[in-house]
């Protein structure tokens, strides 16, 4: 079977949520199928800035595709035009500007797709937010596979979506909550699975040298990710800054590039970007991990963090994460900083019972995101969109 | 697997169930609702407007239908910039554009963030009298059938 992958940035050093997922979905699909992935030259997702050079290479096993973006974002009209189209006063053509405003605005890519969407079987688009899937999988709908990586934010409501959402053969979801939000806007009937994605077994316990001369202090609390308002991390300082101010001797660890200013607080250690063997080792001394994001729609993150038996304390509101919790019964949920002060309390209080929470979250990755199993979920998906 | 299992519900219950009890004694002693000291009644009014906040979808709501036009309520958080002369227009909007906005844009941005909560804040309330509406009318007829007809 000959497959296509549309993403709007591609690159094994690229750590976003949805383009991640695509490269660990292409490389494995690559193992039995031929498979193409069709993208753009960006790096940076907020300018869309071309980074890589145009044209064919190879990441592994799997064939890419660059095709250069024509403009950069206009990050203050895309905020304007956001402001307008979430509050349900766009016009249908504010809404179609809405989406080439939100880019990649890549011309090739689409040609492409027109000129040569027909010669794969399938063609696989992730994340409709993006004007790649938006205009690119109408081009070719009867082959299309669309993993949405829907998150509850107000593009779900917006008008535009419904009719794309009604194109596609099959869907991909990552979880049952996500599957549900597209369910409101799309056409029942179609083929479709709850896949999450795959997680290879955790080596042994993780060599804890490169935490040497950080200035960790234990117990610390971890987060990982991307520091940005937007994935929820001002209210997590603001929440942890109380539980500090409150007297307990515990460390909030924020790992992972800052979009926003981090508040120097002897109890808070940002330390940037850090490795993969810093990763590591910062998930197996961990007490817990905390996932402030009010929207995902999966977060893998979290998924890591239980493939090492470390509990996790979530937000609430985002359905997504709270279900994941409930579902794995794999740490606990906060909704405000009482209840976050609470639940972290009993995680750094109650040890063994933040274990066994950490080893049910390690036994519902075990059940539900081995690659075997989302692998044969995807085939059989596949197999049904023919 | 360890042998007993915990359930995150159960946990949850205890921790919410602790946490309500803290905020109902907390407003108590700050000279709030003297109907708090009734635990169940604090109770049924911190179900309602969880409900409004956490279970309604704020973009749609009856309220702002019955307003005339969104204009009258929704804070207006984008910038369209505009001039009514028709030959020095353009030339005063390019100042405004490329000479104002920027020298602006730290006000701009400060104000659009503080327009943007104060907008979301709206809708939160807008929720809050739709659930206590619906609860009302909920209630009403619940009376209305257990009143005997005369």
């Amino acid at each position: 079977m000959k497959l296509a992958c549309v993403v709007h940035r591609f690159g094994a050093d690229i750590a976003g949520g949805s383009e991640g997922h695509c490269r660990l979905i292409a490389e494995h699909l690559a193992q039995r199928y031929d498979v193409t992935v069709v993208t753009t030259t960006a790096h940076d997702h907020i300018t869309w800035a071309n980074h890589y050079p145009a044209g064919e290479s190879t990441l592994g096993a799997v064939r890419v595709l660059r095709f250069p973006v024509a403009r950069q974002r206009h990050i203050h009209r895309f905020m304007d035009l956001s402001d307008l189209v979430f509050a349900d006063r766009g016009s249908r053509q504010d809404e179609e500007q809405w989406f080439r405003e939100n880019g990649p605005d890549a011309p090739g890519l689409i040609d492409y797709l027109r000129q040569h969407g027909g010669e794969f079987d399938r063609v696989l688009f992730w994340a409709y937010r993006y004007a790649n899937s938006y205009f690119g999988l109408p081009l070719v709908a009867g082959r299309s596979v669309l993993v949405p990586t829907a998150e509850e934010d107000p593009l779900i409501h917006v008008d535009a979506v419904g009719p794309l959402f009604d194109l596609p053969r099959g869907f991909l979801f990552l979880t049952p909550e996500e599957e549900s939000l597209v369910a409101m806007r799309a056409a029942p009937g179609r083929p479709s699975a709850v896949i999450g994605c795959g997680l290879d077994p955790a080596p042994g316990r993780a060599d804890l040298s490169p935490l040497d001369g950080l200035g960790l202090t234990d117990p610390f609390v971890l987060y990982l990710g991307r520091i940005d308002p937007n994935k929820g991390c001002q209210a997590l300082v603001r929440h942890f800054l109380r539980y500090a101010d409150q007297g307990r001797k515990v460390q909030l660890v924020m790992a992972g590039p800052a979009s926003m200013p981090i508040p120097e607080h002897p109890s808070i250690k940002a330390l940037g970007f850090v490795s993969d063997a810093v990763r590591e080792a910062l998930l197996t001394q961990a007490r817990a991990l905390v996932m402030p994001s009010p929207f995902e729609s999966l977060s893998m993150v979290l998924l890591e963090a239980w493939n090492r038996g470390l509990p996790a304390l979530v937000n609430a509101r985002c359905k997504v994460l709270r279900g994941q919790v409930q579902r794995a019964d794999g740490g606990l949920y906060y909704g405000n900083t009482t209840e976050f002060i609470a639940a972290l309390d009993y995680l750094l209080d109650q040890p063994d019972a933040a274990r066994t929470l950490g080893q049910q979250g390690l036994a519902y990755v075990d059940r539900e995101y081995r690659w075997p199993v989302v692998m044969a979920k995807i085939e059989r998906l596949l197999a049904q969109t023919g | 697997m360890p042998d007993t299992k915990i359930r995150v519900d159960a946990v949850m219950n205890e921790i919410e169930h602790d946490v309500r009890t803290r905020l109902r004694r907390h407003l108590i002693k700050r000279g709030g609702a003297a109907e708090y000291h009734d635990e169940e009644l604090f109770e049924a009014v911190r179900a309602l407007l969880a409900r409004a906040v956490e279970e309604r979808n704020l973009d749609a709501t009856l309220l702002p239908e019955l307003l005339d036009t969104d204009v009258e309520w929704r804070l207006q958080s984008h910038l369209s910039l505009s001039s009514h002369r028709p030959v020095a227009g353009r030339f005063i909007l390019f100042f405004k554009r490329r000479v104002l906005l920027p020298m602006t844009r730290w006000l701009f941005e400060y104000s659009q963030d503080n327009f943007r909560r104060q907008d979301h804040l709206n809708r939160v309330l807008f929720a809050c009298i739709e659930e206590l509406a619906l609860e009302n009318a909920r209630l009403r007829r619940d009376v209305a059938a257990r009143t005997p007809p005369r």
